[in-house]
C-alpha cells in the first residue's frame, strides 16, 4: 500500500526556489505484515479453539480482543504509510501538496497574499483568502519551528 | 535552503533546549528515549524488590530448621519474587533495551505509536503496586507459586485477587508494547535497510514480540478461569465441579515455556551485538542467528509439557516432549557456535560489556546443559521439583538474561548518557557477579541430586552446607549489585565525557550515524542504507 509522492509539472521545475519534503515513515510491506497479522491471528484461533475444546474457553476472548488490536495496528499503520507533505516556493507561487491517508490534496497561493499563522499544538498553517493548510506534520516541533522561521524570512522577503 | 538540506537533519541543533523539563517530561512523554530510560530504572527497582524477597528466602534457609520467617510467608517471597523477577524486573528490562534502541537500530525518528507507547509503561507501577500491596491483605500474600497453579490459587486469599489483576496488566502492558515493535519493526525501517540487513537485536525482539501476542491471551484466560473459579461459580479447574486442575498446568505452561524465551531472545540480540564489537568482527552467521531464534520461537510452543512430566500424561506424550525438547538444544547449539566463531580469530579486548557477555555465553551454556538434563523424562521425574530446578533455571534466567542486560547497559550506557562509566568498577561488578552467581546457585545442582525439594522454608541436617554456601552467595551477589547501581549513577552525574563511537567495532546505525549522547529526536529524516 506504500505509494511514492505525486510530483506534478510544477513541483518538478528544477528552478523552485525553496521546497520542503517530508513523507511519514514507511517502508511496510504489505504483504510481510498480512503474514506476520495473518498467521498469527490463525495461531492465536487454534489456540483458542483447542484450549476451548479442552474446556477453557476463556481463552477465545482474550485471543479475539488481541487479534482486534492488531488487525488494527497494521490497518492504521498501511493507511498512513504513503503521506507525506511537500512545499514549494516558486516565483509567485507557494505549493502545497499533502497526501493524509490516501487522500491527496493540492494548494496554491499568492506568495506576496499568504500569511504564516500559528495553529493548535505547535502547528503553524499557511493562510490566504479563507483558506487555510496546516504545515509541519511530519516533523518535531523543533524542526517546524526551523521550518516556520525559513517560511517567514522567505515570505517577508519576497513581499519587500 | 534547497530540499536536500531541508531534508538534512542537525543533530546538535537537537540537544539544545528543547526537551520538556519537570516530572511531566516523563508522566507525558512519547518519547522512545524517555519511555526507554524509564522502563529501565522500573525494572532495576523491581530487581531490588524482588531480590530483597530473594535474600529473605536465602536467609531462611541460611540453617535448617524455622529461623526467621513463618513458612506461609516463605512461600509468598517464592511466589512474588518469582512473579516480580520475570514480569517486573528482567521483561521490562528488554522493553528499555527495545525502546531505547530499535528506532535507532532502524533509522525511526520513534515508535510506531508513542502514546501506546507511554501507556504501555504507565500500566506497569500500578501493576507492580499491586503485587507489593498483596502482601499487606488479610492473611498475606498468595503462597501459591509464580505458577499460581490451581488448585491452590483458586484457594488461595484475597492477595490472590490483586496477584490476577497485576498480571492482567502487566500482560496488557507487554500486548501493546508488542504490537508497537511490530509495527514499528514492519513499518518504518530506513530505506535500504531490508529485513536481513537489521541488526540481530531488532531481529531477536521482533520474534519476541510474535511470541508475546501469541501467547499473553493464553496467560489472561488462565488467570481469568481462576478468578472467575474463585468469584463467580464457575468450575474451569475444580474437580469436584467437573474441572481439572491439570488444564490449568497445561494453560500456564503453553504460555510459561514460550515466556522463558520472551526473556532469553531479546538477550541473546544483546549478545550478538556485544560481542562482533569487541571482536572486530562482524557477527558470523548472520542468517543462520535469525534461522534459530526464529526456530527456537516455534519449537518453544511445542514443548510445555515437559515441566508436567509428573502430573501423568500417556507414555507416547512423555516421549514426544522428551524429544521435542532435546530439538531445541540444536538451533541454540548454533547460536553458541556462532558467537564463539563470531571470536575466533578476532581482536578481541575484554571490556565489561564483552565479559559480561562472556558470563552469559558460559553459563546460559551450562544452563542449557541443565536443561537437556531435566528433559529427559526418567531424570526429570526424579529431579522435578528439586533444587536442581532452582539452579538450572536461574542459570538460564539471571546468568543469561540478567548478564546480557548488564553487558547490554554497560554497551550503551555511553550513547545513553554521553558520559562513561569506570572499567575498573564495571569488571569488579563483573567478577563479583560472576563469583558469587556460581557460589549461590551452583551448589544447589548438588542439593536438587540429593533430593532436597524446593519451595520449603525448612529442610533436613544433610543439606545444611551447601543451603549455607548458597546464602552466602546470595548476600554477596545481591551486595555486588548495589556496586552497580553506583557505576550508573557515578557514570550519569560524574562520568568523563564519551567519545562518539566508543566502541571501534560497533556498527549498528546508532553508534555510526549518531552522536553521543544520542540527540533528543533522532533520524527524523531516515538515513539511506546502502
Amino acid at each position: 500500500m506504500t505509494s511514492e509522492p505525486h510530483y506534478d509539472a510544477d513541483f518538478a521545475e528544477a528552478g523552485a526556489e525553496f521546497t520542503y519534503f517530508r513523507r511519514h515513515c514507511s517502508s511496510l510491506d504489505w504483504r510481510l505484515m498480512q503474514l506476520v497479522f495473518g498467521s498469527l491471528a490463525l495461531f492465536l484461533t487454534l489456540v483458542a479453539v483447542g484450549f476451548a475444546i479442552a474446556g477453557a474457553w476463556l481463552v477465545i476472548p482474550f485471543a479475539g480482543v488481541e487479534i482486534a488490536g492488531l488487525g488494527f495496528a497494521a490497518w492504521w499503520t498501511a493507511k498512513r504509510s504513503g503521506d507525506f507533505e511537500r512545499l514549494a516556493l516558486d516565483g509567485d507561487r507557494v505549493i502545497v501538496e499533502i497526501r493524509e491517508q490516501g487522500q491527496s490534496r493540492q494548494f496554491e497561493f499568492n506568495r506576496c497574499w499568504v500569511r504564516l499563522v500559528s495553529g493548535n499544538a505547535g502547528m503553524f498553517a499557511l493562510r490566504s483568502h479563507g483558506r487555510e493548510v496546516a504545515i509541519g506534520r511530519f516533523c518535531s516541533e523543533e524542526s517546524r519551528q526551523t521550518l516556520a522561521r525559513e517560511l517567514r524570512n522567505r515570505l517577508a522577503g519576497h513581499r519587500f | 535552503m534547497d530540499a536536500a538540506h531541508a531534508q538534512s537533519h542537525d543533530h546538535s541543533h537537537d540537544d539544545h533546549g528543547h526537551k520538556p523539563s519537570g516530572i511531566m517530561r516523563w508522566v507525558k512523554s512519547t518519547n522512545h528515549k524517555d519511555i526507554g530510560t524509564m522502563y529501565l530504572w522500573f525494572s532495576f527497582c523491581m530487581f531490588l524488590v524482588g531480590g530483597v524477597m530473594a535474600l529473605i528466602i536465602r536467609s531462611e534457609l541460611f540453617q535448617p530448621g524455622l529461623q526467621i520467617v513463618r513458612p506461609d510467608f516463605f512461600n509468598s517471597m517464592t511466589t512474588y519474587h518469582g512473579l516480580i523477577m520475570v514480569f517486573g524486573a528482567i521483561m521490562p528490562a528488554f522493553v528499555g533495551f527495545a525502546n531505547w534502541l530499535i528506532p535507532m537500530q532502524i533509522g525511526a525518528p520513534d515508535m510506531a505509536f508513542p502514546r501506546m507507547n507511554n501507556l504501555s509503561f504507565w500500566l506497569l507501577p500500578p501493576a507492580a503496586l499491586l503485587l507489593i500491596a498483596a502482601q499487606f491483605m488479610p492473611g498475606g500474600g498468595a503462597g501459591v507459586g509464580w505458577t499460581m497453579y490451581a488448585p491452590l490459587s483458586t484457594q488461595a486469599g484475597p492477595a490472590m485477587d490483586l496477584t490476577i489483576f497485576a498480571v492482567h496488566t502487566l500482560g496488557i502492558s507487554s500486548i501493546m508494547g508488542s504490537i508497537n515493535i511490530i509495527t514499528t519493526i514492519l513499518n518504518m525501517r530506513a530505506p535500504g535497510l531490508t529485513l536481513m540487513k537489521m541488526p540481530l537485536f531488532c531481529w531477536t525482539w521482533l520474534i519476541t514480540a510474535y511470541l508475546l501476542v501469541a501467547v499473553m491471551p493464553v496467560l489472561a484466560g488462565a488467570v481469568t478461569m481462576t478468578l472467575t473459579d474463585r468469584h463467580f461459580g464457575t468450575h474451569f479447574f475444580n474437580a469436584a465441579g467437573g474441572g481439572d486442575p491439570v488444564l490449568y498446568q497445561h494453560i500456564f505452561w503453553f504460555f510459561g515455556h514460550p515466556e522463558v524465551y520472551i526473556i532469553a531472545i531479546p538477550a541473546f540480540g544483546v549478545v550478538s551485538q556485544v560481542i562482533p564489537a569487541f571482536s572486530r568482527k562482524p557477527l558470523f552467521g548472520y542468517a543462520s542467528m535469525v534461522y534459530a531464534t526464529a526456530s527456537i520461537a516455534i519449537l518453544s510452543f511445542m514443548v510445555w509439557a515437559h515441566h508436567m512430566y509428573t502430573s501423568g500424561m500417556p507414555v507416547e506424550a512423555q516421549l514426544y516432549f522428551m524429544y521435542a525438547t532435546a530439538l531445541i538444544a540444536v538451533p541454540t547449539g548454533v547460536k553458541v557456535f556462532n558467537w564463539v566463531a563470531t571470536m575466533w580469530k578476532g581482536s578481541l579486548t575484554f571490556e565489561t560489556p564483552m565479559l559480561f557477555s562472556l558470563g552469559f555465553l558460559f553459563l546460559f551454556t551450562l544452563g542449557g546443559f541443565t536443561g537437556l538434563v531435566l528433559s529427559i523424562t526418567p531424570v526429570d521425574v526424579q529431579l522435578h521439583d528439586t533444587y536442581y530446578v532452582v539452579a538450572h533455571f536461574h542459570y538460564v534466567m539471571v546468568a543469561g538474561a540478567l548478564f546480557s542486560a548488564f553487558a547490554g547497559i554497560y554497551f550503551w550506557l555511553p550513547k545513553w548518557t554521553g558520559k562513561m562509566y569506570n572499567e575498573t568498577l564495571g569488571k569488579w561488578h563483573f567478577w563479583l557477579s560472576l563469583v558469587f552467581f556460581n557460589v549461590t546457585f551452583f551448589v544447589q545442582h548438588f542439593l536438587g541430586l540429593a533430593g532436597m525439594p524446593r519451595r520449603i522454608p525448612d529442610y533436613a541436617l544433610q543439606f545444611a552446607e551447601f543451603n549455607m554456601i548458597s546464602s552466602i552467595g546470595a548476600f554477596g551477589f545481591g551486595l555486588s549489585q548495589l556496586l552497580f547501581l553506583y557505576i550508573v549513577i557515578k557514570c550519569i552525574t560524574s562520568g568523563e565525557k564519551a567519545p562518539d563511537k566508543p566502541w571501534e567495532g560497533a556498527d549498528s546505525l546508532e553508534w555510526t550515524h549518531l552522536p553521543t549522547p544520542a540527540p533528543w529526536h533522532s533520524f527524523e529524516t531516515p538515513p539511506v542504507i546502502k
